[in-house]
């Protein structure tokens, strides 16, 4: 039977670029490391219940008494369970995974919204990314940055793009034309539009993306436990292999309340977002 | 502090053994029944020569997308055989496949009940919900703890991602048959059963077919996860393969995943398109 194994062939080219693209790896992961350090050191430095309260004031401004509790009651699970340091690295792992998600998603979904060329182009591959099982782009990112906290990262941004791209091209792309041509009659600049006219209008749907970028970077920050990410996903795997049952649990209870937590949250800010157009 | 964890891990290690004491039998059975699925399908699937299904795949393709997507469809699937990995993408399929029929077999019946009556639809809609806002891998959790290692652990944890989606969108296309067309069929006499297999059935087929799809698609995204634990297939390849840092054989794994995983997507949503 004829033979094929791409892999033989792919192996020494990644061999390759780890020979010779070393130092952009390493400068990419030195950026990543500092990013998660400052967050991770933001969310540890103070104590527990410290956070705790910070967070719990936070959602009782923002969205009343109910959310507060919620909070309350997540992050006194996490911490009550000993799950503390593991549940704020995750958080801290997924917190940056979603900022860079968003900042590479959203500019290039407003261009994709303007150019249908780009758009054309962007579709297919978003389909494929969108089809691929999550375990899939944890390889190549441990092939080139190797176990650790890094490639977890990697993983989980390519994985968050996705959803939050395609919404905002739609949310841009639902934007009334009158506003736009508002805009342009009263003789506000382009930008002037984007910020004031076309942002506010194409929020909502931006941010049903951001929901949707958080769960499932989370989903897979958790699951980055397999690769070394640390966290709670960490913890839930040494269950599953180990049979510690009681471990496992607890991480899998913990990841539960900070699922719940994150969604509520930003559901919220969505709940808001909206507020005003109902209205209008 | 301390007291309340060590607690807590007792109390579960204790439930645990209690379980496995006394209910041993119900979960046994469950596992000899999940198994045998598997393994029939698996037989089922191994039954002919690789080319003999890369060809049935690409003349299936060929149907329902066209002259292209068969032929690269069956190429893809003896690129899977020609990689030496088989057994383990028909063991992934079989696995999908076994999750996908329990997930529909479950979910189907209840997303039309959920059609059909709003407050069985209220009480599901914030289940579901939760089900789909936690990270996939946790349901690997309680699985493994009744079940142990195996392919009986990977399908219960399979098919409870993989019904969402299925009772969701059963549910939603039940409830969007048009008004004017129940009346017709209240204006023409019909019997119920008249008016549902006749009117709102076919209106939510779309639907439906694009809830099969997306189970489909979870229950991949999860068997895959599972190779954690001994589900046997390309997940079990790939998490060997990265344990050991070996490389081609993860890439190759990837590569069979992958062709395997738009092969049954493009299918599934092409036969939901046509319907």
């Amino acid at each position: 039977m004829m033979q094929f194994n791409p892999g033989a062939v792919l192996a020494p080219a990644v061999d390759w670029l780890n020979a010779n693209f070393h130092g952009f790896f390493a400068q990419v992961t030195l950026v990543i490391e500092a990013l998660l350090g400052a967050i991770e050191a933001a969310l540890m430095t103070l104590p527990p219940f410290a956070v705790i309260a910070i967070v719990v004031i936070a959602a009782f401004a923002a969205a009343g008494l109910r959310l507060a509790i919620l909070a309350a009651c997540c992050l006194g699970f996490c911490w009550l369970t000993e799950l503390w340091q593991a549940s704020m690295q995750t958080i801290a792992l997924m917190l940056v995974a979603v900022i860079v998600a968003v900042a590479v998603a959203v500019p290039l979904g407003i261009l994709a919204a303007r150019r249908p060329a780009i758009e054309a182009t962007l579709r297919p591959i978003l389909d494929v990314m969108q089809t691929v099982p999550p375990w899939v782009y944890l390889i190549p990112a441990v092939m080139i940055f190797s176990l650790g906290r890094v490639p977890a990262i990697i993983a989980t941004i390519v994985y968050g793009i996705p959803p939050m791209l395609r919404l905002t091209t739609l949310a841009f792309r639902g934007v009334p034309h009158d506003l736009r041509e508002l805009g342009q009659a009263i003789g506000a600049r382009p930008r002037t539009i984007l910020w004031k006219i076309e942002f506010p209008a194409a929020k909502p749907t931006m941010l049903v993306g951001l929901n949707q970028c958080i769960l499932l970077s989370l989903a897979m920050v958790v699951l980055a436990g397999l690769v070394g990410a640390g966290g709670l996903g960490a913890e839930v795997t040494r269950g599953l292999t180990r049979m510690e049952m009681g471990l496992g649990l607890r991480a899998g209870l913990a990841i539960v309340a900070v699922a719940i937590l994150v969604d509520r949250l930003s559901r919220s800010a969505l709940d808001r977002g909206r507020g005003p157009h109902k209205s209008a | 502090m301390e007291s309340f964890v060590t607690a807590f891990d007792t109390t579960v290690d204790d439930a645990l053994f209690w379980l496995s004491d006394h209910a041993a039998f119900v979960f046994d059975g469950i596992r000899a029944l999940l198994e045998g699925l598997y393994d029939g399908i698996l037989w089922l699937l191994m039954l002919p020569p690789f080319w003999v299904v890369a060809v049935i795949s690409g003349l299936i393709g060929w149907r329902v997308l066209g002259t292209g997507f068969g032929v690269v469809g069956a190429l893809g699937l003896i690129a899977c055989a020609a990689m030496g990995l088989w057994p383990e993408t028909m063991s992934t399929l079989a696995l999908v496949v076994a999750a996908t029929a329990i997930a529909l077999a479950v979910g189907l019946p209840l997303g039309v009940l959920a059609g059909l009556i709003p407050r069985l639809d209220g009480a599901l809609t914030p289940a579901l919900d939760l089900i789909q806002t936690l990270p996939p891998y946790i349901y690997l959790l309680p699985a493994i703890a009744l079940m142990g290692y195996g392919p009986a652990t990977a399908l219960i944890a399979t098919v409870i991602v993989a019904m969402p989606p299925a009772i969701r969108l059963t549910s939603l296309g039940i409830r969007q048959t048009r008004t004017e067309f129940l009346e017709l069929g209240d204006a023409v006499g019909a019997s119920r059963a008249q008016m549902f297999f006749k009117i709102r059935l076919p209106f939510a087929v779309p639907s439906i077919m694009a809830g099969i799809n997306q189970s489909l698609m979870m229950a991949f995204g999860m068997v895959v996860i599972a190779g954690i634990v001994g589900s046997g297939g390309l997940g079990e390849t790939i998490y060997s393969a990265i344990r050991t840092l070996d490389i081609a054989t993860s890439i190759n794994a990837s590569i069979a995943i992958v062709v395997l995983t738009m092969l049954l997507d493009r299918m599934t949503q092409a036969a939901a398109r046509t319907k």
